[in-house]
């Protein structure tokens, strides 16, 4: 990371996913990785913070109650000032139409759970332009 | 002034037949005004026979707005039954639909207990998942019991994922073997190992 | 813990898992975020309902909160944790909100014979809908090109009649700058201020019951309603039902203004998140059917 020279300002990523456990995880690699690591637990929440701050990048669940990932990532990339913050889905199917979906809804990215940790470092520093 | 009463002030305002018999209002669920059939739905919730008629609505209903008024009047005319056609929901590929029969479901403890066994069971893991899913938000003493029951049978990953995570919320110390099993089970997977010492962690600080 | 170790407002302290655990509850249940700076304050109300519910430890308590079929001591909790000041300005950062992007954005393409309708519920003593008006006087430089309907309803026919009568004491007047005091105020002696009859007699009072839906059914067209600190008095069903009515009440492309800690991502997502400057508010689509 010391060789990074644009990580003197940690990047900022909003992590929205309805599972507790699952938000920690994202936390804590992430912040090993030099992340700074804020959460929302469903779509609408997620949406709210979008709005009010400003991230270098979102990391999406899809399945979600009040509002699905996929909604919420139309709902953003439609608001103007906000719309292209970059955004990686996580889904837990493998299926085709899934990542068609993700696409389709203004994800960047597309992983499917589970996500080794080695894996969203990688792709969270690819993502934020933080790539070695 | 800028400033104006309203002329006729608002509790003044024509009063918009908005009660009406059960009858012309349930022909008023199908009406092709959005409004029409929000306020029909409204009112039902006063009308216990009406329960299944709503049921049957939201199979059709399309809009957003008229599908949270049909939830919501379910939430108040629970019943075994009512939460029986909700559970069918679960199953939908239409997120907004599931979501939404999921968060009414988690309204109504009682009501969807007697199902709650089958839905742990069914064949398609998504509905094993948001069951307990379903299971973390209740109101329900047996919660923690039955999530427990998950870690022990359920063989897919994501579904245990659902559970541990449900019982880093309402789980208590009689929890935390079958959390211990579990670890040892998928000993591989990084985020069950993590979840799994979470959850024990949050269980041991009560 | 041993039976005779009482929790006490000295002595009761929770663990970084225990506070984390249950703002997460609370955050859950009511929508309200409290941050590791309030914990002080937090703990204070759970230890007073401890002793109140003669709950032996934390963990017996929050079991309490959580599983109690009839959800009282939740309530109970949520109002010791909220309680609740009202005064002049309050939270006017909203307030600049309606002026610089609310109102701007509703007028825009908007029939001049079309009135303005902003609705304060509940609005308690007054103090919000009469600071409404004075900031759409004071800073709107639209404001004589349009009517603007302000109606103002509460539950209470006691505090609705205080309301009414606008007379205020010096505490609920005091983030008010001195010229806008003098302006809209008369000192009436013994530290009261009375309002003056032209603003007082261009706000609609009236006595509404929010979950009353014959009621509430006769608010219709609106184009803002703030409706702070109610619904977290109100358990969820309720809570649904009243974005509900509010979606019922707005026209598309108005607003709903919630309190600063609330939010509208645990009732429903009918609205759609907007920023104006500092504040989130909440649209009914334009295009809501």
């Amino acid at each position: 990371m010391s060789d990074a020279p644009n990580s003197i300002q940690s990047k900022r990523v909003l992590v929205i996913d309805d599972g507790i456990t699952m938000r920690l995880f994202y936390r804590t690699i992430l912040n090993a990785a030099d992340f700074e690591v804020e959460e929302a637990t469903n779509g609408v929440e997620g949406f709210e913070k979008v709005v009010g701050n400003s991230y270098d990048l979102l990391i999406v669940d899809i399945n979600m109650p009040k509002m699905d990932g996929y909604t919420m990532l139309r709902s953003i990339r439609r608001e103007p000032g906000i719309g292209d913050v970059p955004a990686v889905t996580i889904s837990t199917e493998a299926a085709e139409s899934d990542s068609r979906k993700a696409f389709e809804s203004g994800a960047n990215f597309y992983l499917v759970k589970p996500v080794p940790p080695d894996t969203l470092t990688e792709v969270a520093r690819l993502m934020t332009g933080m790539t070695k | 002034m800028a400033l104006v009463k309203s002329k006729s002030g608002p509790a003044a305002a024509s009063m918009e037949p908005v009660g009406g018999d059960v009858a012309s209002l349930l022909l008023s669920l199908s009406s092709d005004d959005a409004r029409a059939r929000r306020n029909a739905a409204r009112e039902l919730a006063d009308h216990p026979q009406a329960a299944m008629a709503l049921c049957d609505r939201l199979e059709h209903e399309r809009g957003p707005s008229v599908r949270a008024v049909l939830f919501t009047s379910l939430i108040r005319l629970q019943s075994p039954d009512v939460a029986g056609r909700l559970a069918m929901h679960l199953r939908s590929d239409d997120a907004q639909l599931r979501n939404g029969a999921i968060e009414a479901l988690q309204e109504m403890p009682d009501a969807i207990a007697p199902h709650l066994s089958d839905l742990l069971n069914d064949d398609d893991s998504d509905v094993r998942i948001f069951a307990v899913n379903i299971l973390g938000a209740l109101r329900f003493e047996e919660a923690p019991r039955l999530l427990t029951e998950v870690l022990r049978k359920e063989s897919h990953i994501n579904v245990c994922a659902a559970a541990v995570d449900a019982l880093a919320e309402v789980g208590g110390m009689e929890a935390i073997e079958a959390l211990e099993e579990l670890r040892a089970r998928f000993a591989d997977d990084a985020f069950i190992v993590f979840a799994v010492d979470t959850a024990i962690r949050r269980i041991r600080a009560d | 813990m041993n039976a005779l170790f009482r929790p006490s407002k000295e002595n009761f302290s929770m663990t970084v898992e225990e506070y984390a655990k249950f703002i997460e509850f609370f955050y859950r249940k009511t929508g309200i975020q409290f941050q590791e700076n309030k914990r002080y304050y937090v703990e204070r109300r759970i230890v007073e309902r401890m002793e109140k519910t003669k709950s032996e430890s934390f963990r017996d308590y929050f079991n309490l909160v959580r599983f109690q079929m009839d959800g009282q001591e939740l309530q109970l909790l949520i109002n010791a944790m909220t309680v609740n000041e009202t005064y002049f300005f309050r939270e006017d950062y909203q307030f600049q909100a309606l002026i610089k992007g609310m109102l701007p954005s509703l007028v825009r393409g908007r029939d001049k014979r079309h009135a303005l309708k902003i609705w304060s519920m509940p609005c308690s003593s007054g103090e919000e809908p009469y600071s409404i008006a004075i900031h759409i006087l004071e800073f709107w430089d639209q404001a004589d090109l349009w009517d603007i309907e302000i109606l103002a309803s509460d539950i209470d026919s006691k505090i609705l009649a205080e309301a009414r009568q606008g007379r205020y004491g010096a505490r609920s007047v005091q983030r008010l700058p001195a010229h806008l005091l003098s302006r809209y105020f008369a000192p009436i002696g013994d530290g009261l201020y009375q309002i003056r009859d032209e603003l007082r007699d261009s706000i609609d009072f009236t006595l509404v019951n929010i979950v009353d839906k014959l009621q509430t059914g006769r608010y219709r067209d609106m184009d803002v309603i703030f409706c702070r600190n109610l619904l977290i008095y109100f358990d969820d069903v309720a809570r649904r039902e009243a974005a509900e009515m509010m979606y019922e009440a707005l026209r598309p492309g108005g607003f709903v203004c919630l309190g600063h800690s609330e939010s509208m991502s645990r009732m429903t997502s009918l609205f759609v998140p907007r920023k104006f400057g500092d504040t989130i508010v909440y649209q009914k689509p334009s295009s809501a059917e």
